[in-house]
């Protein structure tokens, strides 16, 4: 279990990865965004190689393969290397009355 | 900062340089634009090229980027940044040639590399670097990317259908922009001008104490001295002025209250807090805090900046808020409110420190039936307190 910010990265088996989910594009620097701060523009992404894939309900990225390994980055973060291998990627949320919750949106 | 295996009289020389080369890092103001081009002619001359056709100034970087991207893109690119409007139509036929970056600039700082590195072990390099550029690299390289993200953001903003635009939040899934991918590769072609800074003054340094000789270099730091970015095609320079302003807090970090922290002499520019960035009307909001204010922002970041400048016991005090537990996720604080369920919030602090050694903290409202702060920090990533147990945390 890692934690960069508001992300948390759980590794997870590669069976309990829902199959045909969508893989998320590549941003313009090529790299995979797990969460972009909305007023920074700041990242936690993957520029290696890798895939990222969507929950289907959220539409949020929800899974990420590394089949070699790779490093999770932001701008105000430290980096963290992952090892290879299958992780659910968790967004941190907070409690807001009245609603189910909202992301954490730095 | 003492370093014992520099020699004292490299020191010296090497903090002439920094001391010198900070200025020229965050000058701001007209460029001599005659000494500048001087300067590039004297670099294409020492690459063994004919001096180019035209130097063309631009009033930021954005606009030259944008620029660049016409000169050396395909026919799909050009349509693409044509209707941006920022550049005067005579450039859009221009001839330019390739790119000649590599010549220019690249193999002349290669050779002064290498004589760097041959005249200092490695741990004398790694001493010198650090006497020049331990503080002043991480500075202006935070500032150059975030110049490069705002030129990614201004092609976003051009290009993406206004309802997109004024969305509150983008999805790390947003389909990516063409066009922000042309633009931001084209600022990795620039070269930095005055925010090459950092490596020049170590190199200078050492060319002060004749350990190298930066004669192929001259060039590329006569431009530099003097003027901002800078893209080198065969025939056509593009070169931008420098900021017309810049604030920086006490560590150095893009700042200010009112108004852009960065502006280019065109109008663009980047607003910050303490090098956060932040929307353009932010630092104006920032006058008239309350805590109520400070709940309703949905933003965390955001919310932690404002937090920061109310005054973290004040708010504290005023929301009447007891802390009534602690652990090693962070403390939770409660607090009744008149009319509304109480607010029960974590406080949570980063792991990773700010240049000053000092951590960023945030609140983070959890439910009220929350009772220990480690099944606070758990509930936010939707786990059980038990579960909760990272390895690792920046």
């Amino acid at each position: 279990m890692y934690r960069q910010g508001d992300i948390l990265i759980l590794q997870v088996t590669a069976e309990s990865v829902p199959a045909r989910l969508e893989a998320a594009p590549r941003d313009a620097r090529g790299r995979l965004v797990l969460a972009l701060g909305e007023a920074t523009g700041h990242a936690h992404a993957v520029p290696g190689p890798g895939t990222l894939l969507l929950s289907r309900d959220s539409r949020l990225p929800e899974f990420l393969h590394l089949p070699d390994g790779g490093r999770l980055v932001h701008e105000e973060h430290a980096t963290i290397s992952l090892p290879k291998g299958w992780f659910r990627v968790v967004r941190q949320r907070e409690y807001v009355p009245g609603a189910y919750h909202r992301y954490v949106a730095d | 900062m003492s370093t014992p295996v520099l020699h004292p009289r490299l020191a010296a020389h090497l903090a002439d340089a920094a001391a010198e080369w900070d200025l020229a890092a965050h000058a701001t103001g007209p460029a001599d634009r005659s000494a500048a081009e001087e300067g590039v002619r004297a670099a294409y001359h020492a690459a063994g090229l004919r001096e180019p056709r035209q130097i063309i100034w631009f009033a930021s970087p954005a606009q030259a980027a944008t620029a660049a991207v016409v000169l050396s893109g395909d026919a799909e690119a050009r349509a693409a940044v044509r209707g941006f409007g920022l550049l005067p139509p005579a450039l859009l036929d221009l001839n330019a040639g390739p790119l000649v970056r590599d010549p220019v600039r690249s193999a002349p700082w290669e050779q002064v590399r290498a004589q760097a590195a041959s005249a200092l072990t490695p741990t004398a390099w790694a001493a010198a670097w650090e006497f020049v550029g331990g503080g002043f690299w991480p500075q202006v390289n935070r500032l150059v990317g975030e110049i490069r993200r705002g030129i990614g953001r201004l092609a976003a903003d051009q290009t993406r259908p206004a309802r997109v635009r004024t969305a509150t939040s983008r999805e790390p899934h947003e389909p990516t922009d063409p066009v922000e991918g042309l633009l931001r590769r084209a600022t990795l072609d620039a070269v930095l001008g005055q925010h090459d800074a950092p490596w020049l003054a170590f190199f200078d340094g050492l060319a002060r104490a004749s350990l190298i000789d930066l004669a192929p270099l001259d060039g590329v730091l006569r431009v530099s001295r003097e003027a901002g970015w800078w893209w080198p095609f065969e025939h056509v320079v593009l070169i931008c002025e420098r900021p017309a302003e810049l604030h920086r807090d006490d560590l150095g970090r893009l700042h200010h209250a009112v108004g852009p922290a960065l502006a280019f002499p065109d109008g663009f520019g980047l607003h910050a807090w303490h090098g956060m960035p932040v929307p353009a009307e932010f630092g104006a909001t920032m006058a008239d805090l309350s805590p109520a204010a400070i709940r309703r922002q949905d933003n965390a970041e955001l919310r932690r900046v404002m937090l920061e400048h109310y005054g973290l016991d004040r708010y504290l005090r005023e929301s009447g808020a007891d802390a009534v537990h602690k652990d090693d996720t962070g403390v939770l604080w409660k607090a009744d409110l008149a009319d509304d369920e109480p607010l029960t919030m974590v406080e949570v602090v980063n792991s990773t420190p700010e240049p000053d050694g000092t951590y960023r903290t945030y609140f983070l409202r959890v439910p009220p039936w929350v009772t220990t702060a480690r099944e606070g920090v758990a509930w936010t990533f939707g786990m059980q307190a038990a579960q909760y147990q990272p390895h690792q945390q920046t």
